[in-house]
């Protein structure tokens, strides 16, 4: 056992405490008077403090423990919230922040002391100081002596323990039993427990406990524990050491002389009066300081900076599912070795089973995907701070409307899209919304909107970001093009209005009049769309001058498997994705039409640019000219276009397989997978073909 | 065994053939040699890349030896192998050769080093060194410069 196996759980509940704060205090700001709020958030400033305590954080635990005495004191109507404690209250927020991210690096919570913060934090209790003493009920109890609050007298044991015992008092050491009561307030108790194990092991050898050690590890213990002591120090040392643990509220502990009779009876002599450990330090006590928890911090100190994996909560529910699928498909395979195995086995019979197979490998698949899944929640939440911020810093109003927060997507792919979604809003509040003046003179509320809209359309998660702004000035955009020289005054003329858009998206290409701290230096829009490419997704906008733009952007479910079409050009097997077809059109040679020299047909009253993917893929075609032509029609959001093919050959589930970083320059290409006969196919990127 | 001993001053090689010459490849960068087996064209890639195939489930990518340093183009015979090359920075990588012969280990002494040609359209230019191979020579190729990009 060990804290550092904590440390992952720290990490990520001290996150969601950070996220459930920065909410809490965002709806105080709003609501000043909510008690329901103010409790909220107090409880989670606690647990906070208790979990850094737990892991030996001090810096953390007294940052948190001055901003819990604020909330006790505003808990107890003694002082009121006000804007100056909002702002001071999200510093510390984002100095805690800090600590985790440095934690989260090398293991430490480095050695910021955010003195100034903590100053800020006392000078809002004031005059109230004096009363501190009074919310802390706990760090008062009295010192109560009870014979029945020892509770190691009725530890069971066994033969092989009492023989320790014997031996231990011929050598002349002394046998402890002691009894320690974790606060009830305490969260990880297990980590608790271990570290007053460790403490005592330092002093001598613990032969039995109460729950066992096992049980104590996985938690399953109330808030007290037992346990016998073979050690040379006396009973008030082992006392000190379980005690100098913090969130240890009581430590009992006496001498164990067991002269060969029974030890649960209670009987033992004892001769040192019960150790009392209520001065002990608590983490409550006012001055954390006091006496420096050393063994905690050594241990994670000595610790070579822990590698955090990253790491999936997945619901017990699709665990079992998955469990549930695993146990069909080993069924399954079982039916299909039987059914083999009888003589004269019809087709028919392993069929059946095949079928069966297949569907209890296609729902498996379904649902690790699931476990992979996680809310958006987890990126988005911290988006309403952040507005909050700019708001402040603008000197703009505004509001963020968001919706859709609990859509599901790829954990790799969640991680990702923090960054790109946080830049498109900045820009939002940057350059979309206008200035109040403006906007009163427009017609428009004085407070901009900006919206985030998140949902599942198909095999796609669509994030809608956009603001009621100024949106995005097609002529200033397509001026300062021809200006810098990244297109001529002639081609500037025959571009349509999306295209002179898209020229945003170009590395280095800012229309801002001015560079503020928060967007304008031009290293932003090919940033979110070049991340926002690699997780295979796609960004467009839409945007009216006046009315203000929307950032679309679609991401794919998963990356791993997808469903796909396989068709043959000149001989060779690819696979286009099922999620980017539209369908599958016979069309007869004269249809084809010709404009601006390029191929292509009409469909339903839509003129779609015809690709004949052997020219892209440098094949000869198998099929003649005058016969009828196979077009796969593909669509990339509004867009489409028909793939030119030879042949059909049926949708298969593949797995997506990387060419390796030796293939990489093959644009057309996104990927390759193994058939079911060993083949190797490649698969289409029809975004590129687009 | 006596890998470790030998390593100090001697290093093994696979000897190759195409077409006349042989070649040495140090075997430290070898995972495996297979059969030659179908190849899956990638379009729009260097005309030296091959293509792809698919070694136990791992997709592998295929170059020509022949067509990387500039001489005539495969011809695929019952000896012709891919060797899987395991390069640290690059991963996985098959490179076709026509015969695959034994294993060679040459003392240092034994190997005259190159100086370095920058011609790139030579064979030498992926040449570190000359080994002795029995009575005739072996020519040990800078697997780094081989599969390097151009």
């Amino acid at each position: 056992m060990d804290v550092s196996q904590y440390l992952e759980i720290f990490l990520d509940e001290t996150k969601e405490h950070l996220q459930s704060l920065n909410t809490q205090i965002l709806e105080l700001e709003q609501n000043p008077e909510n008690m329901e709020t103010i409790n909220e958030v107090f409880r989670a400033a606690h647990s906070l403090k208790g979990m850094a305590g737990t892991m030996g954080y001090k810096r953390m635990q007294t940052l948190t423990h001055d901003m819990e005495n604020v909330f006790s004191e505003v808990r107890n109507g003694h002082i009121k919230v006000n804007a100056s404690m909002i702002d001071c209250l999200f510093q510390c927020l984002d100095a805690l922040e800090d600590y985790l991210a440095t934690i989260q690096s090398t293991g430490d919570e480095g050695t910021n002391d955010n003195e100034m913060l903590i100053k800020d934090l006392n000078a809002m209790l004031g005059a109230e100081n004096a009363d501190e003493s009074e919310t802390k009920p706990q760090q008062a109890k009295a010192a109560v002596s009870d014979a029945s609050k020892e509770k190691w007298h009725t530890i069971p044991m066994g033969e092989p323990e009492k023989h320790v015992v014997r031996e231990a008092l011929k050598q002349g050491k002394n046998v402890i039993g002691l009894t320690v009561y974790v606060q009830e307030s305490c969260i990880l108790k297990a980590a608790r427990a271990f570290l007053v194990f460790k403490a005592l092991e330092e002093l001598g050898e613990v032969i039995v406990s109460n729950p066992s050690t096992q049980d104590i590890e996985d938690e399953k213990f109330g808030f007290d524990f037992s346990i016998i002591l073979v050690s040379d120090s006396d009973a008030e040392k082992a006392v000190a050491a379980a005690s100098n643990v913090s969130e240890i509220q009581e430590v009992c502990a006496g001498l164990i002389l067991l002269d060969t009779e029974e030890v649960a009876g209670g009987a033992a002599k004892e001769e040192t009066a019960p150790e009392e450990a209520s001065a002990n330090e608590v983490p409550e006590a006012p001055q954390v300081e006091k006496k420096p928890v050393k063994k905690e911090t050594k241990a994670t100190e000595k610790k070579n900076k822990p590698v955090v994996n990253r790491t999936v909560r997945v619901d017990i529910e699709k665990l079992d599912v998955l469990m549930n699928l695993v146990s069909e498909l080993i069924i399954a395979k079982n039916s299909l070795v039987s059914a083999t195995n009888v003589e004269g086995a019809t087709n028919a019979g392993v069929n059946e089973h095949i079928e069966y197979l297949e569907s209890v490998t296609t729902n498996l698949h379904e649902s690790v995907m699931k476990v992979r899944m996680v809310p958006i929640e987890s990126v988005v939440n911290k988006f309403p701070r952040m507005i909050r911020d700019l708001q402040k810093k603008l000197g703009k109003k505004m509001e963020l409307h968001m919706s859709g927060e609990e859509t599901e997507l790829d954990r790799t792919v969640v991680d990702e899209i923090g960054d790109p979604l946080m830049h498109l809003l900045r820009n939002s509040a940057d350059h979309g919304l206008e200035s109040a003046e403006l906007r009163k003179e427009r017609g428009k509320n004085e407070v901009g909107y900006i919206f985030l809209n998140a949902y599942q359309e198909g095999n796609n998660v669509v994030i809608e970001v956009g603001d009621d702004g100024n949106g995005i000035d097609v002529d200033a955009v397509r001026k300062k093009a021809i200006e810098r020289g990244t297109i001529t005054e002639e081609q500037a003329e025959y571009m349509t209005e999306k295209e002179i858009i898209d020229l945003l998206f170009l590395p280095s290409f800012s229309t801002a009049k001015q560079v503020s701290d928060v967007s304008g230096r031009g290293v932003g829009l090919d940033v979110v769309r070049s991340k926002i490419q690699s997780l295979s997704g796609e960004v467009e906008v839409r945007s009216k001058l006046g009315v203000g733009s929307t950032w679309i952007i679609r991401l794919p479910l998963t990356l791993a498997i997808i469903q796909a079409l396989m068709v043959g050009v000149g001989g060779e097997k690819y696979a286009i994705s099922l999620a980017a077809i539209d369908t599958i059109e016979d069309i007869s040679p004269e249809d084809i039409k010709l404009v601006q020299s390029k191929e292509v047909i009409t469909l339903r009253g839509n003129v779609i640019p015809l690709v004949r993917l052997n020219e892209v893929l440098g094949i000869e075609s198998l099929k003649d000219s005058s016969e009828n032509l196979t077009a796969v029609i593909v669509k990339k959001g509004d867009k489409q276009a028909g793939l030119v093919i030879d042949e059909l050959s049926g949708q298969a589930e593949i797995v997506i397989k990387s060419l390796g970083k030796y293939i990489n320059k093959s644009k057309v290409i996104s990927g390759a997978t193994i058939l079911g006969d060993g083949e190797v196919a490649l698969i289409l990127d029809t975004n590129a073909l687009l | 065994m006596d890998t470790t001993k030998k390593m100090d001053d001697a290093n093994q090689y696979i000897v190759i053939s195409m077409g006349d010459e042989q070649f040495g490849i140090d075997i430290k960068y070898i995972d495996n040699i297979v059969k030659m087996q179908h190849i899956t064209r990638v379009p729009n890639v260097a005309s030296y890349i091959r293509g792809i195939i698919n070694l136990r489930g791992e997709i592998i990518p295929v170059m020509s030896l022949r067509r990387k340093m500039g001489m005539d183009d495969d011809v695929e015979t019952k000896a012709s192998r891919i060797i899987i090359l395991r390069l640290e920075q690059l991963g996985m990588l098959g490179i076709i050769v026509d015969e695959v012969k034994e294993v060679l280990t040459l003392d240092d002494e034994d190997v005259e080093k190159k100086a370095v040609t920058e011609n790139k359209e030579d064979t030498d230019s992926y040449i570190f060194g000359v080994g002795k191979y029995g009575e005739s020579l072996v020519s040990l190729l800078d697997v780094n410069s081989v599969v390097a990009f151009e």
